[in-house]
């Protein structure tokens, strides 16, 4: 090698290099942007990672409502939405980027979606800064916290309402004893100590609780402590997500535990994976629990049809994105502006009322139109919002599995 | 509640026990630490649970047609990436196995995505011994594993294949003299990996949920195990998988069960900190 | 389209700094840190906690700089009498039980709920919205000032001594010269290093939590270093820049490419990644660009 080649790079390949990656980043405009008369919204979903089970039929939801909204002619005298998805991978840098992408080259002045907590949490103050509207679909408390300029808004029940409605549901099966074991995760661990609180109320005792790591090799330890403690609870609340679930499921009926159990929808359900993966024989019995959309009530029942699903499907956060997306449309529709600070101020009048029921938002739109007062009903909710863009009225699900069906067991009305 | 606690961590040891030896016999013979272990082991059940969900084969052949594949696959990456590398630095032969290990494990998550799966087996109820549960797995898994290591033993005691392994490993120049072609030897040797590998991916299979991640979450343990036993002594691997699994398990007794690896990791820094050539290493000389 | 750059160049900087540490610590000490994900989490988090008591951010990353030395040096000591491959297997461990606590341990670390509102240098001093280029500024000119430190540093006689250390340590041992105290300090030095990307990356999101600190972020800064040439800190500019380029170009890639589905998007990306590396290893292990060694002599160039 001569002097010179120890202290210069090939130049040339250094210069391709770069040529590239700055045409991989500018050479796109076209797909990149939205056209005149479209309004970019964008979209940050987990399609990957840990969380990566619940983006697709969220995503399926934004689709269909915005193109339903398109077909109906659209808002602001013909303009449509067009949707930017960005993969947040399950982590907060990802997301971050990606935020960052939406906002700068795609140019959307909403990010809608945003399923996990942590991400919501990183993200918030950039879009805040950027005075953007922010959708979420997260639980942790931290979201809505502090100054966010109205622009903040949770499709979702807050951790701290979620923990004790769900005690509720243990204590109306009147289980005198249990024992509580959870993940080390952002949404579950914040409702461990307001579900104890509830417990304690009820006279319910509390026998044991334990903790643990995701993506552990074997879950056997925990199991055999919460189930195979003497004595063994009446009943156990288990958190957490699918994976540690099977898991811990298939090691409680390995070593004969009676103990019931109780746990979220997105472990015992996840759109049917859970009785996939261990059977129906195994899954008899588990009983689950989550923020659900209004089940049996006509709009969840028209966006069942929406998502050409039949009547028992359980969309548990797919609703929340048809949501997003009709407030967007009817607050941007009442306003005629595209400005988040300023429709984001007619987001509660609009959804809490008083004014027509109404669920379908191309009627919704028509209604805005004549000014007439609405109150918008979603499918992920009934959608009131408090001054804090918290959700009021949440329903949440009480299910069993029964021979290998999903049955509900009964519905509870939250804060 | 102890006897309990050492059984469940004689068991877990055993599925340990298999990718250990494994990850020290390709250190005894090819002189670097294969971080692609944990992938195998995912690649392992994968090919099991295609067999298994897809093909419809019960689980003991889906086992065996997955021993063979993943035999196969080692052989190839072998060839592909470790040949080229063999006469370079264990450092630079580790780096290429973490380059092998995201290969593999996306490979994997492309053709299967990432949703959990599970074999197509039913979960039996446990027997019980006085006051101990066994459970079949349990059983399956012990029965599997001794066999396994019985095997292996025959091999590399009994038989000129075995000899001339443990020639290589201790002195490759030495065995070259006497006319072992190193490369046959080698390929000998990641057909064994891969099979207990792919037996040990089936037994994790069984243990918890098929995902991507399935093989990763071993990889510290396993090297532990390998590391603890000293590297290069099949033997030693074994038995530091047992310790470690029995280790793991009855510190639950004291602590928190959520910090049962840094247990392993701890054990193992102190280890090598009084012995560094591990329970049943010999002393090597650096460089 | 210049705040997604600045972003994207933000992040290439902190990327570079881990890399600083990898070069040094492995470049040209030969010592491999597998777990460097560990050791960047035990960064940010001490910054942050540090910053988050008022302490103010210059404090925060000292401590972190600090903290991530003492642990880097605990680390070397206890893998003295072993070869490399015992290095690495234990930073790995080392690493995951960082993680592990970092996760347990809510009362000091919020657990998995991370700790939200961490303070950012010179916040104030500008507009908000001028913020991120002034950050962006702070980063380049630190890793301005470590890349000529570390310049310095290498053609020093520490700098001579540790590379003849990676080459042959009984040779160093018979000259005199303490080969533990060196490997020590070098093992700090990059800790240290790690220390400060830890503390930035803190700052710059102002919230952490522990999935960001995957095992993934030492598989990128080893690509990063391969592609660059180990030991060759000028190699590691373009090495960080092309990988980031890969992971945000994939990004893209996206919006042209519609037939295959995120997951198998991300999975072809990490898939390219690891095969990258291995090509690297084969057929270009020198990287883009060669160490600095005295003049003309290939001896004394890094046996890879």
């Amino acid at each position: 090698m001569t002097r010179s080649s120890i202290y210069h790079p090939n130049r040339r390949k250094f210069l391709a290099g770069i040529g590239a990656s700055g045409a991989t980043v500018l050479g796109a405009p076209n797909v990149a942007r939205a056209q005149d008369n479209e309004i970019p919204i964008g979209v940050l979903l987990p399609f990957t990672g840990s969380q990566g089970a619940y983006g697709p039929d969220m995503r399926k939801a934004a689709e269909i409502t915005t193109k339903m909204i398109a077909d109906a002619g659209g808002i602001l005298g013909g303009r449509k939405f067009k949707l930017f998805f960005e993969d947040d991978e399950s982590t907060p840098t990802a997301g971050l980027a990606a935020t960052k992408k939406l906002l700068e080259i795609n140019k959307c002045q909403a990010v809608i979606g945003i399923w996990g907590s942590p991400i919501a949490m990183a993200i918030k103050n950039v879009l805040i800064q950027a005075n953007a509207c922010m959708m979420v679909s997260g639980a942790a408390n931290a979201i809505t916290d502090g100054d966010t300029k109205g622009l903040v808004w949770r499709y979702q029940a807050k951790a701290t309402d979620w923990g004790p409605a769900m005690a509720q549901a243990m204590i109306s099966r009147k289980w005198k004893t249990i024992s509580i074991l959870a993940q080390q995760n952002a949404f579950v661990i914040p409702m461990i100590e307001p579900a104890k609180k509830e417990f304690e109320k009820a006279g319910v005792k509390v026998l044991d609780t334990v903790v643990y790591n995701p993506d552990q090799p074997s879950y056997r330890a925990e199991v055999q402590r919460i189930f195979g403690g003497s004595p063994a609870p009446e009943a156990v609340m288990s958190l957490g997500l699918l994976t540690d679930f099977v898991s811990i499921v298939r090691e409680v009926v390995r070593n004969d535990y009676k103990s019931k159990i109780m746990a979220l929808s997105i472990m015992a359900d996840a759109e049917g994976k859970f009785i996939q993966s261990v059977g129906a024989d195994v899954a008899e019995g588990i009983e689950h629990f989550q923020p659900s959309p209004p089940l049996g009530s006509p709009n969840y029942a028209r966006f069942q049809k929406l998502m050409g699903a039949d009547a028992n499907a359980l969309f548990l956060f797919a609703g929340n994105t048809h949501d997003q997306i009709c407030t967007l449309a009817l607050a941007m529709e009442k306003t005629k502006s595209t400005d988040p600070l300023v429709y984001t101020k007619v987001i509660r009048e609009l959804c809490n009322g008083p004014g027509q029921k109404v669920d379908d938002v191309v009627e919704a739109l028509k209604l805005v139109r004549a000014g007439t007062k609405i109150d918008f009903v979603g499918a992920g909710s009934d959608c009131d919002f408090d001054e804090r863009g918290d959700q009021l009225n949440r329903h949440y699900g009480h299910f069993r599995i029964e021979k290998g069906k999903q049955v509900l067991v009964q519905i509870i009305k939250g804060v | 509640m102890i006897a309990q606690v050492v059984l469940n961590g004689f068991v877990t040891g055993m599925i340990i026990a298999l990718p250990a030896i494994a990850l020290t016999l390709t250190y005894g013979i090819l002189k670097f630490p294969n971080f692609a272990i944990g992938a195998m082991l995912t690649v392992g059940a994968y090919f099991a649970y295609i067999a298994n969900a897809w093909l419809h084969l019960p689980l003991v052949w889906a086992a065996v047609l997955a021993a063979v594949a993943l035999a196969i696959t080692s052989v190839g990456v072998d060839r592909l990436v470790f040949q080229p590398l063999r006469e370079r630095t264990a450092i630079t032969l580790l780096v290429a196995s973490m380059g092998v290990s995201f290969v593999l494990e996306n490979v994997a998550r492309f053709v299967l995505g990432n949703s959990a799966r599970s074999f197509e087996v039913a979960i039996a109820r446990p027997q019980r011994y006085f006051e101990l549960r066994v459970n079949m797995e349990q059983i399956y898994t012990a029965a599997t594993a001794l066999s396994a290591m019985l095997a292996i033993y025959i091999i590399l005691r009994h038989t000129a294949l075995g000899r001339a392994m443990r020639a290589v490993s201790d002195n490759p120049a030495l065995a070259a003299v006497r006319g072992i072609d190193r490369e046959r030897i080698a390929r000998w040797m990641w057909v064994i990996a891969g099979v207990l590998t792919a037996i040990a991916g089936v037994l994790a299979g069984l243990d918890r949920a098929i995902d991507p991640l399935l093989g990763w979450n071993y990889v510290v343990t396993v090297f532990a195990a390998a590391i603890l036993g000293g590297l290069g002594n099949p033997f030693g691997a074994v038995l530091g998988a047992l310790t470690l699994g029995v280790v793991e398990e009855t510190s639950t007794l004291l602590i928190p069960p959520n910090y049962r690896q840094v247990v392993s990791f701890c054990a193992i820094a102190f280890l090598l900190l009084a012995r560094p050539q591990g329970l049943l290493g010999s002393v090597r000389v650096k460089r | 389209m210049t705040a997604y750059l600045v972003t994207i160049l933000t992040l290439v900087c902190i990327a570079i700094i881990l890399g600083l540490s990898l070069n040094l610590q492995w470049g040209l000490c030969g010592m491999v840190n597998f777990g460097m994900a560990g050791f960047f989490a035990l960064g940010a988090y001490s910054a942050a906690l540090v910053a988050l008591s008022g302490a103010g951010t210059l404090a925060a990353t000292v401590t972190a700089a600090t903290i991530c030395a003492l642990a880097s040096a605990a680390t070397a000591l206890i893998s003295l009498r072993l070869s490399d491959e015992y290095l690495a297997i234990l930073t790995l461990g080392f690493g995951e039980v960082i993680r592990l606590v970092i996760l347990s341990e809510e009362w000091l670390t919020g657990g998995s709920l991370g700790l939200p509102g961490i303070p950012r240098p010179f916040w104030g001093l500008v507009s908000e919205k001028d913020y991120e280029l002034l950050f962006l500024g702070l980063l380049i000119l630190v890793v301005l000032g470590l890349f000529i430190a570390l310049e310095i540093l290498v053609r020093s006689p520490f700098g001579r001594a540790i590379r003849a250390v990676r080459e042959d340590d009984i040779v160093v041992a018979t000259l005199g010269k303490n080969v533990t105290a060196l490997r020590v300090k070098a093992f700090a030095v990059g800790g240290a290093i790690i220390g400060i990307a830890g503390a930035f990356h803190a700052f710059y999101l102002t919230y952490i939590d522990p999935s960001q600190f995957s095992a993934i972020i030492t598989a990128y800064t080893f690509m990063a270093v391969i592609a660059g040439g180990r030991g060759s800190n000028k190699g590691l500019l373009l090495g960080a820049a092309v990988i980031m380029c890969l992971i945000e170009g994939s990004r893209f890639l996206k919006d042209v490419v519609q037939v295959l589905d995120a997951t198998q998007l991300a999975a072809i990306r990490l898939i390219l990644i690891g095969l990258g590396l291995i090509l690297f290893l084969i057929y270009r292990p020198q990287g883009f660009a060669r160490e600095y060694s005295l003049k003309g002599s290939k001896l004394i160039s890094p046996r890879t």
